[in-house]
């Protein structure tokens, strides 16, 4: 398989006051184009640290990052969110939806910044929420909508401008168990329509899902 | 970011918190408002004043005033005699009336002995006689009869309209024209038509009456012209004035002197040595010449009113007046310009006390953008992770910042306008009331209007820049899990 992401001897240091902490030491790591990885690790491990420098919402102290040949440790903000939003899909444990806007209008936002003409983009975001199978949800707030139904308009955001990458944290932190299978059955849906899917998460029965566990204690990265 | 969106997205943010971006609104409608209001009036104002000094023809004049000398020199002291003085006389004006540009010179004087204005029993107090060339080189408002023209010498005069309402002719001026009126001088008056020797004689009379008082109180009669009112002018270009003939203000101005001659003093001496005692003649001379001095042509006028081809040639042709014959030479458009001056200074203060608000009303939007931003910690965390660049962050903060003070000034203007609408017809009232023609003068150049929007917005743009880099510089990872 393609490497997708390949990490190498990454750092990543906090300077508290006078306290030095290593939130990543020396990670490497390679995930797989397609491939299903879970991160898991105790809280403070680092592990999302890892994540947010894989979906370049933060840079590394040192190392490299490359994604899919490119190396993301010295880029611009500019290059970095452009990379976000063409390849990246976020879902988060607190589903970050805007409260004030429809599902339809939250599933449009990523697709604002990448320029989409507005008939394309209500297009596209009405695609992806029937995919999520909301299709008949497009003008409802999120206050009202259930829990999984928001994580799903999450789901459709992050889908929404087609990425190779789906990085969720936590993504079934916030829901029942049921609910939590439903979010995973469908991320695993996509993971299987070619999308590399990596959760994080503390959960191992979430994690044993996964073709893979990194396992990240201490900033390093350790045994599954 | 495609351009529409900037305005959807900075639209619904500001409907989002609709009574903190009024009243941020508010303040900066204030400033556009006063901002608006003072600059219209202080300019309209002014435009006004230029066009009213324009129509009077008063840019085409240059006035001219005697060089006068204040140093004493007590070689010359009790004399008239002052060197460097230059008196505006008929030669004077002859000289500028050839200068080039030059279409006209009106010599223009005040006659200072009439203290009062009779009208069959009514007598009221004069306030100024002046006179001047009947040449067209100043214009006289006439609101009936008609003006004092070059071929009247004495007899006839104008007054200005608030003496005809004085004398009972409000609303029926016309009907004052062709009256006889008396001009009355009080005091040592020795002008036209006084008889010289007979007062001589008068005087004489009295002091032997009143021995050892040397005719230190002697009062001669009031001497009284007679003169026919030909005009009526209109009060509001000048109040209280009367206007006499140039020929006879001459005659009003001049000096009259009873001179005893060797003759007179024969004839005195003769009737003494036919009288039978000798040695007691008290037979005085009578004075039987009168010397008269044309003191206005010696002394020179007051003012000459020099008219000009075109107005952008009276400041040359004062400045030749100056240099060449040495006197004062002042055109309009320079004075007034200067006095106009004092509307820019008044603009000046007034926008000043505008921009003020607009600085108040500044902070106030800073303000806003920042409790704005603080609030939308987490949505903007939202927009970066979705791939909204730095760059896309400050531009959307900074659009609507700049959206609240476009706003501001449009709604300013609105209500400066409606002000206006409010200002003119009162404006209005108080011309018509004074007879000055001029209606709705205040207005709003589009150099205001847009001077407005663009000063408000751009204050808008400048109170948008912190918060707006601030938002940009926002950590996305802190900023997603901002509570």
């Amino acid at each position: 398989m393609v490497a997708a992401i390949e990490l190498k001897d990454l750092t990543k240091t906090y300077h508290l006051g006078d306290e030095v902490l290593n939130a990543l030491d020396g990670v490497d790591c390679t995930i797989a184009s397609g491939e299903f990885v879970a991160i898991t690790g105790p809280s403070g491990s680092g592990k999302s640290t890892l994540a947010n420098i894989i979906g370049g919402l933060d840079k590394p102290s040192s190392g490299t990052v490359l994604i899919e040949g490119t190396d993301l440790s010295h880029v611009h903000d500019r290059q970095l969110s452009d990379y976000r939003n063409k390849h990246i899909g976020f879902v988060f444990q607190s589903f970050n939806l805007q409260g004030t806007q429809t599902a339809l209008e939250n599933v449009m936002l990523p697709l604002v910044f990448s320029r989409m003409k507005p008939k394309a983009r209500k297009a596209r975001a009405q695609e992806c929420l029937e995919a999520v199978g909301l299709g008949d949800r497009l003008k409802h707030k999120p206050s009202q909508l259930s829990g999984g139904q928001r994580q799903r308009v999450a789901i459709a955001r992050a889908l929404a401008v087609k990425p190779s990458i789906i990085l969720a944290d936590e993504p079934t932190g916030n829901l029942d168990s049921a609910r939590g299978e439903e979010i995973m059955k469908l991320l695993k849906d996509l993971n299987k329509q070619g999308i590399t899917l990596i959760v994080i998460t503390h959960d191992m029965s979430i994690a044993r899902q996964a073709d893979r566990v990194i396992q990240i204690k201490d900033g390093k990265v350790g045994r599954a | 970011m495609r351009p529409g969106d900037y305005i959807t997205i900075a639209f619904r943010n500001i409907r989002r918190q609709k009574l903190r971006s009024a009243l941020t609104v508010f303040a900066v409608v204030i400033g556009a408002t006063s901002v608006t209001i003072m600059l219209a009036a202080v300019f309209s104002l002014k435009g006004f004043m230029t066009k009213q000094f324009e129509a009077n023809g008063t840019f085409q004049q240059v006035a001219v005033s005697p060089q006068t000398d204040i140093t004493w020199d007590d070689h010359n002291n009790g004399d008239n005699n002052c060197p460097t003085c230059v008196h505006l006389t008929d030669d004077l004006a002859a000289k500028i009336g050839t200068l080039q540009h030059v279409v006209g010179v009106a010599r223009q004087t005040q006659v200072g002995q009439f203290q009062a204005l009779q009208y069959g029993s009514q007598k009221l107090r004069t306030q100024q006689i002046i006179s001047y060339d009947a040449n067209g080189v100043i214009k006289d408002t006439l609101l009936a009869g008609r003006d004092i023209a070059a071929s009247d010498t004495d007899g006839v005069l104008t007054i200005s309209s608030d003496y005809a309402d004085k004398l009972g002719f409000k609303h029926n001026y016309s009907a004052l024209v062709g009256k006889q009126v008396q001009l009355i001088a009080q005091g040592w008056y020795n002008g036209v038509g006084v008889d010289a020797i007979q007062q001589f004689k008068a005087q004489m009379t009295w002091s032997s009456t009143h021995p050892g008082q040397d005719g230190r109180d002697y009062q001669p009669a009031p001497v009284s012209l007679s003169a026919k009112i030909v005009g009526i002018t209109d009060a509001t270009d000048q109040n209280y004035v009367i206007r006499v003939p140039l020929a006879w203000a001459h005659g009003m101005e001049e000096t009259q002197m009873a001179q005893i001659t060797q003759a007179d003093q024969d004839a005195a001496q003769a009737k003494c040595r036919n009288q039978r005692t000798p040695g007691n003649c008290n037979s005085q001379p009578v004075p039987s010449h009168v010397v008269v001095t044309d003191e206005l042509a010696k002394q020179g006028y007051s003012s000459f009113i020099v008219k000009t081809d075109e107005s952008t040639n009276a400041a040359g042709v004062a400045k030749t007046i100056r240099n060449t014959y040495k006197v004062g030479a002042a055109d309009a458009q320079t004075q007034i310009k200067q006095q106009l001056g004092i509307f820019n200074i008044l603009g000046a203060v007034l926008g000043g006390i505008g921009g003020i608000a607009l600085v108040v009303a500044a902070v106030g939007v800073v303000n806003t953008m920042i409790m704005s931003i603080l609030e939308r910690t987490r949505e903007i965390g939202v927009m970066r992770a979705v791939g909204a660049r730095r760059g896309t962050v400050s531009a959307l903060f900074t659009f609507e910042a700049a959206l609240l003070g476009f706003f501001g000034g449009v709604i300013g203007l609105l209500i400066g306008y409606g002000a206006v609408l409010i200002a003119n017809p009162i404006i209005n009232k108080q011309l018509s009331g004074n007879n000055i023609s001029g209606s709705n003068i205040i207005t709003l150049p589009i150099w205001l209007i847009l001077g407005v929007v663009a000063l408000t917005t751009g204050i808008g743009i400048l109170a948008g820049l912190y918060p707006a880099r601030r938002a940009a510089h926002l950590d996305p990872v802190e900023a997603l899990h901002y509570e």
